[in-house]
């Protein structure tokens, strides 16, 4: 989740999190390079007292400033286009999962073994639990091995809505009548906070997604007692 | 289109000449401007032209005229006064007096600052009588008992928020 007066992305859970992270990086140290030489170019501007009125043309600066820009955008668009393969590379998950978003909560669902389904309301305000956090807590997680591909099949039962998780660097958009599929690993073991992405009436803020990643057992133990539960 | 044009007529019949009128709009201010005629060469002042179209003085009396015939012998035997008033007959600013500018910057300084002033009591205003109360999830009791959730949590603990925390220590690094 995101600390208090944070200012860049959360830390990466998941390895695509990461190649964005080193991509944005990448970016905005381009985007601060040129952004410092037109700062500098316009105070050099105001500041001159020189004045030429005689410039007619120039042939070489004109290249270089077409040139250099379009190498500049062929060196952003290199790796921008590896992460985009990146993740839609075939990727054989090991668990499928199915989040369905309603107004104004989420369900999610666990069938390929057993049909395991819960919703996923937020506590409101006024019942959290001491140090819990206001407007991302939700009384069921959507419990997750760690380390293990997961495909997720995103969907809503009424209107729009959108399932982010920002520290796995994931979004999709839930479309009513339509199966979204994103796929992430959780790297380490750990509780991922998000929120709904897309507005869906009153309560669009106060639909929040957690994620618990955990070990293999642990995700077996608590699928078992979900099941029981049901 | 139609409707506009009748505006524009409606206005300018009247008592609405004075604003809505060109030339009324120069009459209001013409004790601060002349009318200039731009198809005939115009003196100016830039710092890129050195010698304007025209000099600043056209029509000379008999006295500048006397000087403007001594001009046109030996330039050593004019005073320091006379080469000076020679000059400010062709030019009326030097370049030191260009480039001084002006105070308005102060004006506009101030200007701003008193609006961004003026802003903030409203803003604080509106803190204290619009707004309501914060959600008890900010007191200091809450926010720490909350930190330590997000230490035990592992928040973020590559290079965020748990990374700061030594946790052999138990202290902030």
């Amino acid at each position: 989740m995101a600390h208090p007066s944070q200012l860049g992305f959360q830390d990466a859970a998941s390895p695509v999190m990461e190649e964005l992270l080193h991509f944005h990086d990448h970016a905005l140290m381009i985007v601060f390079l040129i952004s410092t030489l037109v700062l500098y170019i316009i105070i050099a501007m105001v500041s001159t007292k020189l004045t030429n009125k005689y410039i007619l043309d120039s042939q070489e600066i004109e290249i270089v400033w077409t040139v250099l820009p379009a190498v500049i955008l062929i060196l952003i668009a290199l790796p921008s286009l590896r992460i985009l393969y990146l993740m839609d590379e075939i990727n054989d998950p090991h668990l499928t999962i199915k989040a369905m978003g309603h107004q104004w909560y989420w369900s999610y669902e666990y069938t390929d073994y057993e049909n395991l389904g819960f919703d996923s309301y937020m506590i409101p305000t006024q019942d959290l639990n001491p140090g819990q956090f206001r407007l991302l807590e939700t009384d069921h997680r959507m419990v997750i091995p760690m380390e293990s591909p997961i495909r997720v099949l995103v969907s809503a039962e009424d209107v729009l809505h959108s399932w982010a998780v920002p520290s796995l660097g994931v979004k999709m958009d839930a479309v009513p009548g339509r199966l979204n599929q994103t796929a992430f690993i959780a790297s380490r073991p750990g509780v991922f906070y998000g929120q709904c992405s897309e507005i869906c009436g009153a309560n669009h803020s106060f639909m929040p997604i957690v994620v618990e990643s955990v070990p293999l057992e642990h995700f077996e133990n608590w699928s078992s007692l979900m099941l029981k539960d049901a | 289109m139609l409707s506009s044009r009748a505006l524009v007529r409606g206005l300018q019949c009247g008592l609405w000449r004075r604003v809505s009128t060109s030339s009324g709009a120069w009459a209001a201010h013409s004790h601060d401007v002349d009318m200039i005629d731009c198809s005939v060469p115009q003196y100016n002042n830039r710092l890129d032209t050195p010698l304007p179209d025209v000099p600043f003085v056209r029509n000379l009396n008999p006295e500048q005229k006397k000087l403007k015939e001594k001009e046109n012998g030996p330039w050593t035997q004019l005073t320091k006064e006379e080469k000076l008033a020679i000059y400010r007959l062709t030019h009326e600013l030097s370049y030191p007096e260009m480039r001084k500018g002006s105070k308005e910057w102060m004006t506009v300084l101030g200007g701003v600052f008193f609006f961004l002033g003026f802003t903030g009591l409203l803003v604080w205003w509106q803190r204290v009588y619009v707004y309501g109360d914060v959600p008890h999830t900010l007191s200091p009791e809450w926010v720490e008992q909350q930190t330590q959730r997000m230490i035990d949590m592992r928040v973020n603990p590559v290079h965020g928020f748990s990374h700061k925390w030594d946790y052999e220590k138990k202290q902030w690094k």
